[in-house]
């Protein structure tokens, strides 16, 4: 495949890739400790549905209309999960309904852990904004969700 | 495992638990991440945390990752998904254009994709470098540098004839065209090679 690219535009771009701005350690350092979070016994659930994505992108809505809750259905092959985010906290349901222990994590570490009931509800006060994701055991079976940003 | 390894190594090392070649998988990744986060107006801490979340998303995504050359445009890609999610939940803060009722395009350029395909190029660029041996490497960056160093000067230091740079860095160039990151990266899109090398 040849370039698009004279000798001199491309020792010019590649100059300027060499000098772009470094990223401040902070930045490098938080990311680097997102490995801790490396899991290889938990079956992911993926994010399926979030309701403010669907609602901006059909028709934006205007100051003061719009609904602070916030909706996301994460599926899995085994277990899904609905949550709703508001300035109450977050409430949410375990599908097929059962039992089970969740747990809120932050990238941080663990948040509150609670009780699914019977039916699977669960509920945690807000939590602090930035990435978070659900960790569910469900009998002897582990799954975490996708993270998200809240 | 090294920053100057492949990304192919460091993907499959990362998958298998190898810290050091994920800690080098961010190093060289995060301008990209952080050059598609610039391009929406968000505060530094709602930024991090976007940011946060592409690499807690690719922790969990690196066992999937069939081909790594793609890994520069699923970060891409991500990172742009969790800033449109972002802004539309902070649109209630978002200027709304009185003509079209929708609401105005963020971003500090006129065009952002094309700033999101010219952070890709110097991405590719770097990775395509350090694919290449390590005498290519010393030229290239050498006269890359700021300002460039003469013939003169790299005759000195890497102890080659004059007359001989001008053909070895030609090819050095020629190498760097070919490299695998960036024949990835302009296959990966029909503007590819519109952007770049225009001297400002």
């Amino acid at each position: 495949m040849s370039s698009p690219w004279t000798d001199d535009e491309l020792l010019h771009e590649l100059a300027a890739a060499l000098r772009e701005e470094p990223v401040d350690d902070y930045i490098i350092h938080a990311a680097q400790g997102a490995f801790a979070w490396r899991t290889v016994d938990a079956d992911l659930i993926v994010l399926e549905l979030d309701s403010g994505a669907i609602a901006a992108a059909g028709a934006p809505v205007r100051a003061g209309g719009s609904d602070a809750r916030r909706t996301l259905a994460f599926h899995g092959e085994q277990l899904s999960v609905e949550i709703e985010i508001d300035e109450a906290g977050i409430v949410g349901q375990l599908a097929p309904p059962q039992p089970g222990r969740v747990t809120l994590l932050t990238a941080i570490g663990p948040g509150p852990s609670a009780q699914a009931d019977e039916v699977g509800c669960f509920a945690f006060p807000p939590p602090v904004s930035g990435p978070i994701r659900l960790d569910c055991r469900v009998d002897d079976d582990h799954f975490v969700t996708q993270w998200v940003t809240v | 495992m090294t920053e100057e390894s492949e990304v192919g190594t460091l993907v499959q090392a990362s998958a298998k638990g190898d810290e050091a070649a994920w800690n080098a998988l961010v190093r060289r990744y995060a301008p990209l991440v952080l050059a598609v986060i610039r391009n929406y107006q968000m505060g530094a801490a709602d930024a991090q945390d976007v940011c946060q979340t592409v690499w807690l998303r690719l922790v969990e995504h690196l066992a999937d990752l069939r081909a790594p050359e793609a890994l520069p445009g699923w970060l891409v890609t991500t990172a742009q998904r969790e800033c449109g999610r972002y802004q539309r939940r902070a649109q209630k803060t978002l200027p709304v254009d009185p003509h079209s009722d929708g609401i105005m395009k963020q971003g500090t350029t006129a065009d952002p994709d094309l700033d999101i395909l010219r952070a890709e190029l110097r991405q590719a660029l770097r990775d395509g470098l350090a694919e290449l041996p390590a005498r290519d490497q010393r030229l290239l960056r050498l006269r890359a540098a700021d300002p460039p160093k003469s013939y003169q000067e790299i005759s000195k230091l890497i102890g080659m004839p004059v007359g001989s740079i001008g053909p070895s860095l030609r090819r050095s160039l020629d190498r760097l065209r070919q490299a695998k990151a960036v024949q990835a990266y302009l296959a990966s899109s029909p503007a590819a090679g519109r952007v770049g090398g225009r001297p400002t």
